[in-house]
């Protein structure tokens, strides 16, 4: 039943994307977001969608998937923009009442929901191209600078690997609990919000008391296994850039002096 | 000096409680495959953690290769030399991926990623789960996952293993995937410590030791200890079926000139005394 929910929703793949060193990709979103939101005018909005949809078309990953995931934030996206069509200001092109449509409003929305979908979109090309455990791998190595504020990098990213680690196991364990209380005659499925909800705690209490035995003893077997920390902890598997990184990185650069020179040169329009 | 060695160790787990282990010892030759019986609450497990320094006794020494598991300088040597395996496959792995979790301990040791890769792989061969080194374990069966958790103790190169009820949360072909694994480490020269409920696979073992009341009842080889069958029977511990079997036949009258241990040894004693 819910023991199908792909985690992290990664898709296995051969891509350039997929290929891609997990740091620079996680950098390189960051860096999009900052260019898109860094779009004053058409043409630079067209290039970081230009941009967007060449990334997509190189993840190989099926387009239903990415329309998938936008679905999730189409009323975000459509209240936004309805919202900023009333706050153009300038001169009403549209006048009733106190409803005030003007051009600047409508190229408001359009800038605001295009955002968006962009957003959405690259952030699940990373999602999609990047296993969780990659993921959290990138993420301790790019905080690892963090550590000299005393912030324990290592402990979290333990701890987000094995959260990622324990999910399905779970999620099992939700499923077998609610037969064995249904079982029991434990009703589930009738009554109202409020009632179902209530109807959970039979299910809640043994999932955390099972969650806490889980942890001292996955803790004593950690502790068999020499864990002391992450001092004096090496790793499997190393990361190193490759010529493809760098040439990700040299078309992004590219992308962005593009941007700079449009915002430049032509008018802004919002 | 033997390999492993409790000399006269006691212990509680709190002041208020009565010892677990009473003026507890045991010797464990380098190469030996040890069986550890008796029922729930004998202080089995407890054991197993004073083997590998994850709990310290109250009184007596245990020295692994000479190594005092008091001395604290020394905890994580003689843990990547300890190996322990516990009953739960599933609190037992620590990463999403098959490999990964197999690096665990070796990482945890500071090792060269080269040195863990070559390290990862021959244990996961060892336990014949290698194709799937990058499957997810929630994936697997409980025998295939408890071989993971073994291949994770195994790329730590220890020289013994422990190994606390490994089967019994593992259906009956789950167990005798594990119990192979665990006879082929045998016959790599890995000293085995097994504890189990389950008679037929303490047959197995060189040597048995039943522990009652935190102390030693009997040991000796598989055979010796279970013609010992009313002694067993009186502190409510089982014998394997065909020595049951045997056993039963022997009161009825039946001559048996020594005790059977496994099916086949019962079928062969049968058949002569039929003829």
């Amino acid at each position: 039943m819910i023991r199908d929910v792909s985690f992290g929703q990664f898709m296995p793949g051969k891509s350039v994307i997929h290929r891609l060193d997990p740091r620079i990709k996680i950098v390189l979103l960051i860096a999009y977001i900052v260019f898109v939101f860094c779009t004053f005018n058409f043409v630079s909005l067209a290039i970081v969608s230009a941009a967007t949809i060449a990334v997509i078309l190189l993840s190989g990953i099926p387009f239903r998937m990415y329309v998938k995931s936008l679905k999730v934030v189409i009323i975000i996206v459509l209240i936004t923009s309805l919202l900023n069509i009333f706050y153009g200001g300038g001169d009403p092109i549209f006048e009733w009442g106190i409803i005030k449509i003007s051009l600047s409003g409508i190229y408001r929305a359009i800038f605001v929901s295009v955002r968006i979908v962009l957003l959405i979109l690259l952030s699940s090309c990373l999602t999609f191209t990047t296993t969780p455990t990659d993921l959290t791998d990138a993420i301790e190595r790019l905080m690892k600078p963090l550590k000299v504020l005393h912030v324990k990098v290592h402990e979290i990213a333990m701890m987000m690997t094995i959260a990622l680690r324990f999910v399905p196991t779970l999620l099992e364990e939700t499923d077998k609990i609610m037969s064995a209380q249904k079982a029991r005659g434990a009703d589930m499925e009738s009554g109202g919000f409020i009632k179902k909800i209530k109807a959970m705690t039979p299910v809640l209490i043994p999932l955390f008391v099972s969650a806490f035995r889980r942890a001292y003893e996955l803790a004593v077997a950690m502790e068999c296994r020499c864990y002391r920390g992450g001092d004096g902890r090496t790793r499997m598997k190393t990361l190193h850039m490759k010529p493809l990184d760098y040439v990700s990185v040299i078309l992004s650069c590219l992308l962005l002096t593009g941007i700079i020179l449009c915002n430049i040169f032509l008018a802004p329009i919002i | 000096m033997s390999f492993i060695s409790a000399e006269n160790v006691s212990f509680s787990y709190s002041e208020a409680n009565k010892n677990v282990l009473d003026d507890f010892s045991l010797k464990i030759e380098k190469g030996e495959f040890v069986a550890l019986l008796g029922h729930n609450g004998c202080g089995k497990s407890t054991v197993a953690k004073l083997l590998n320094a994850m709990l310290l006794p109250n009184d007596g020494v245990v020295y692994v290769e000479g190594m005092n598991t008091a001395d604290e300088e020394l905890t994580y040597d003689i843990r990547s030399n300890i190996g322990l395996v516990l009953q739960n496959p599933d609190n037992q792995l620590v990463a999403s991926i098959i490999e990964e979790d197999v690096a665990f301990g070796p990482e945890n040791l500071g090792i060269e990623p080269e040195e863990i890769r070559k390290r990862v792989d021959e244990s996961l061969k060892a336990v014949g789960m290698y194709e799937y080194r990058t499957h997810a374990p929630h994936k697997l069966s409980g025998g295939q996952k408890q071989r993971v958790a073994i291949a994770g103790i195994l790329a730590m190169r220890p020289s013994c293993i422990v190994f606390d009820e490994p089967t019994a949360m593992l259906d009956p072909s789950g167990r005798e995937e594990v119990m192979s694994a665990i006879q082929s480490l045998k016959e790599q020269g890995i000293t085995i410590v097994l504890i189990t409920h389950y008679m037929n696979e303490a047959v197995l073992a060189d040597r048995v030791i039943v522990m009652d009341g935190g102390k030693v009842l009997i040991e000796g080889t598989p055979r010796e200890v279970f013609s010992e069958v009313p002694l067993l029977k009186r502190h409510s511990l089982d014998v394997p079926q065909a020595t049951e079997l045997a056993y039963r036949l022997i009161g009825a009258g039946v001559r048996f000139t020594k005790m059977p241990l496994n099916a086949e040894e019962c079928v062969e004693f049968l058949e002569g005394v039929l003829k």
